[in-house]
């Protein structure tokens, strides 16, 4: 089985329901952990994290009424649907995450080799995307329990680079503005624009650069060891060959460190599956739902794989 | 020549090609008794002889013992051609082309893919000859390893000609006796000395061992005058893996039971590596299998069911030191895996590619030859532990020898943490100290018998 041409058709097919679904009805609601942008016209489905920062900013008394009904919904749903596909949703799923996916083809078609943060420098980000979900969620409330300005309304969305980019695939360049109505909008907004204007040449060189700083992975990584699909290491039967660092578009190394532990599904990890086809040693890596093997690390899918690299 | 502009050692060597080559040609073997004419030979020559002379008996006497097996498969013949001819000088060991460079390579750490990629062709020197060793005394100390006592015997004196013949030595900095054998080898042969990190787990390591493998890379170019560009390199990848397919479908093989190739069959197949081209010993590799294939099909094996399976771990076995497989087997035992160097592990692990790119080969072949390499050089046992737990569940290992060199330092100080890890799995384990001197053979057969003995009690009090 070749998961990563699979992977490719379900992010395509993902990519399509998303962004275009919106125009032939389909409709997979708002409230989805996937960086699926609101502001894209006739969304198919949207990323929760809009309404989860507007719902947010009102006063606790609200939020403990029946808002807060409201909220729990839209945070529960968007859990259960963490819960069930695990960070498949950044890796299979996620229209960003395939727009980088693509930029990475691109390059391998041109043939210009990878670059690769230190590893000190991967440690030390990581906890950016922890700092933005902190922030994505205190900072409304703080808009509606300490009086903060309006200007801060929905933060995240505001700085998030999906948001002029993700329209502009259906042409519109609407969102492709600075916002010079505050100082609190002109800084986010011109960070939005800053970092939509990085995209794609830093994904260029770096696979995946954005996910890494993704307040959506931290979010999702909350539900990293109940989630049904699941990363299996069997620590005996790895030789730690780094083959499946090298695969890793986020530059994970316990997956290839790690002896003990039998869950791999790491804070940064996409679920991409790369690693498994990577690892030549049999049953090293095992992909699973609900605790049934779906895909495994093995000697002989290593050889053909390999060969077809090779032989070409 | 430019070669000693680049970070070689090997400025002077004492001698010339030819003049080795000739050397080896009026002393070999049978001939020797026409050759009465002068010049008198000088001592080293007469040293040299000698040698030669005791090895051809060695080679012999071992060629005479294995045809007495009539268990054997007839594709073992290639293998067999290979070391019989280790008589008579050895001239027919390695078969080259003319003017094509040969880069003799030590340990399981030189990047052969770089070496066929630069036109050039690999021949490990690790070496087995007991007959070798005294000359190599003449170099080193007394506690030294008996493998490199050896290769430094053949790599002085001309005796074995392959070993004359190298137009670069590769030499990683794996133990200390490989680290310091370098500016022995310098005045001798052209060497290239491969810096080998310790502690493989670092970013620093993976850094300087890839820097290590790019230097390497250069010397080569200037050593054929060709570069390694991406489609060179990825045909040398795709030829070596190849011969890794048939290596892995061998080590298929090996786990049926009854076993149906002899243990120190398995070990000279994956020995004769280190002397041919990929591609005749892949073929030849090939259709042993198809023959071990249809002999699994036919039931025919080499060992009876309930022979003790047992495994060898530790120093590594190479030709002509043949003494623990060919005494355990003749026990009755069957060796069904090793963890050698030079033969369970050696083809194991893979150059693993990512995007395909020259700068992503080059970062995969540094990979494969250090990062999964269970050498108890490194300052971590947890991977040999865990490979030789997981050969034992493959290959339902009953009991294993722990195989230490006199003199091998690293394998001897990691001898503790695997005995602690296989006890806990209840797998007795046999700790053989030896070097390549034969007086010790039947002490040693007394002992594994005991062992063997000791596994059969086991196995009829589970049964």
């Amino acid at each position: 089985m070749n998961v990563q041409r699979l992977r490719l058709l379900v992010q395509a097919i993902s990519f399509v329901l998303l962004i275009y679904g919106g125009a032939v009805a389909i409709d997979f609601g708002s409230k989805l952990p996937t960086f699926s942008c609101a502001f894209v016209e006739d969304v198919g489905g949207g990323c929760f994290l809009i309404a989860l920062q507007h719902q947010l900013a009102r006063p606790l008394p609200a939020l403990l009424g029946t808002m807060g009904v409201t909220l729990l919904v839209l945070i529960g749903t968007a859990a259960l649907l963490a819960v069930v596909l695990n960070k498949a949703w950044c890796g299979w799923i996620c229209p960003v995450g395939f727009l980088q996916d693509l930029i990475t083809k691109l390059r391998n078609l041109i043939g210009i080799d990878l670059s690769r943060l230190p590893w000190s420098s991967v440690k030390r980000y990581r906890s950016v995307k922890y700092v933005l979900l902190a922030l994505l969620i205190l900072l409304p409330l703080a808009i509606g329990n300490l009086g903060l300005s309006r200007d801060w309304t929905a933060p995240f969305c505001q700085m998030c680079p999906a948001r002029p980019l993700l329209p502009l695939l259906k042409g519109d360049t609407s969102e492709f503005h600075v916002d010079f109505s505050s100082i609190p909008t002109l800084v986010l907004t011109t960070l939005a624009i800053v970092l939509a204007g990085l995209f794609v040449p830093v994904s260029f060189v770096k696979r995946r650069f954005f996910c890494s700083y993704c307040p959506m992975l931290a979010f999702l990584s909350l539900f990293d060891k109940v989630g049904l699909l699941s990363l299996r290491k069997d620590g005996q039967r790895c030789t730690r060959c780094g083959s499946c660092y090298r695969a890793c578009p986020m530059e994970i190394r316990e997956i290839e460190e790690e002896k003990v532990k039998t869950n791999l599904v790491t804070q940064d990890c996409i679920l991409c599956l790369r690693c498994v086809e990577s690892c030549p040693e049999n049953k090293a890596l095992t992909a699973t739902f609900l605790g049934i093997e779906v895909f495994r690390a093995s000697e002989a899918g290593f050889l053909e794989r390999q060969s077809k690299k090779t032989e070409q | 020549m430019d070669l000693r502009k680049m970070m070689t050692i090997g400025a002077g060597r004492a001698r010339g090609k030819g003049e080795a080559s000739a050397a080896a040609q009026t002393g070999g073997g049978p001939q020797a008794d026409g050759a009465a004419s002068p010049p008198k030979p000088s001592k080293s020559e007469r040293l040299a002889n000698k040698v030669r002379i005791n090895l051809d008996m060695t080679v012999r006497e071992i060629f005479d013992g294995i045809e007495e097996d009539r268990t054997r498969p007839d594709g073992m013949a290639y293998f067999d051609r290979i070391f019989k001819a280790f008589i008579h000088g050895g001239k027919d060991v390695v078969r080259l082309e003319a003017g094509r460079k040969m880069v003799g390579t030590y340990c399981v750490f030189v990047p052969e893919e770089l070496i066929y990629a630069s036109g050039a062709r690999p021949v490990r020197l690790c070496a087995g000859s007991y007959e070798s060793v005294e000359i190599g005394e003449d170099h080193l100390p007394d506690v030294a390893c008996p493998m490199v006592k050896s290769e430094m015997g053949f790599s002085t004196l001309p005796i074995l000609d392959f070993y004359q013949r190298c137009d670069l030595v590769a030499l990683p900095t794996s133990c200390d006796w490989k680290t310091k054998i370098g500016e022995i080898l310098a005045e001798h042969h052209d060497v290239h000395m491969l810096g080998l990190p310790r502690i493989k787990e670092l970013e620093a390591s993976r850094d300087f061992w890839l820097e290590e493998v790019l230097r390497f890379k250069q010397s080569l170019e200037r050593l054929t005058g060709k570069r390694i560009d991406r489609k060179r390199l990825q045909d040398a990848i795709r030829r070596v893996q190849r011969a890794q397919r048939e290596v892995h479908r061998f080590h298929e093989i090996r786990k049926h039971t009854p076993a149906v190739i002899h243990g120190r069959d398995a070990l000279e197949i994956l020995n004769a590596y280190f002397y041919d081209e990929v591609e005749p010993w892949t073929a030849a590799l090939a259709s042993l299998n198809e023959e071990l294939e249809q002999r699994i099909a036919n039931g025919v094996h080499v060992a009876k069911p309930t022979a003790a399976r047992l495994m060898l771990t530790g120093s590594p076995v190479v030709f002509p030191n043949w003494k623990i497989p060919t005494i355990l087997e003749e026990l009755g035992a069957v060796l069904v895996a090793d963890e050698f160097c030079t033969s369970g592990r050696y083809l194991s692990d893979m150059v693993s590619l990512d995007e395909g790119t020259l700068p992503d080969m080059l970062e995969a072949i540094a990979d494969r030859y250090m990062l999964p390499c269970s050498c108890p050089t490194f300052s971590n046992t947890t991977e040999r532990r865990d490979r030789v737990l997981q050969l034992v569940e493959d290959y339902r290992v009953e009991g294993v020898i722990y195989h230490v060199f006199k003199g091998c330092h690293p394998f001897d100080i990691e001898m503790k943490t695997i005995e602690t890890a296989l006890q806990k799995k209840g797998v007795p384990m046999l700790k053989v100290e030896t070097d390549y001197a034969p007086q010790d053979i039947e002490q040693l057969r007394t002992r594994i018998e005991a062992f063997i003995e000791t596994l059969k009690g086991r196995a009829g009090v589970s049964a």
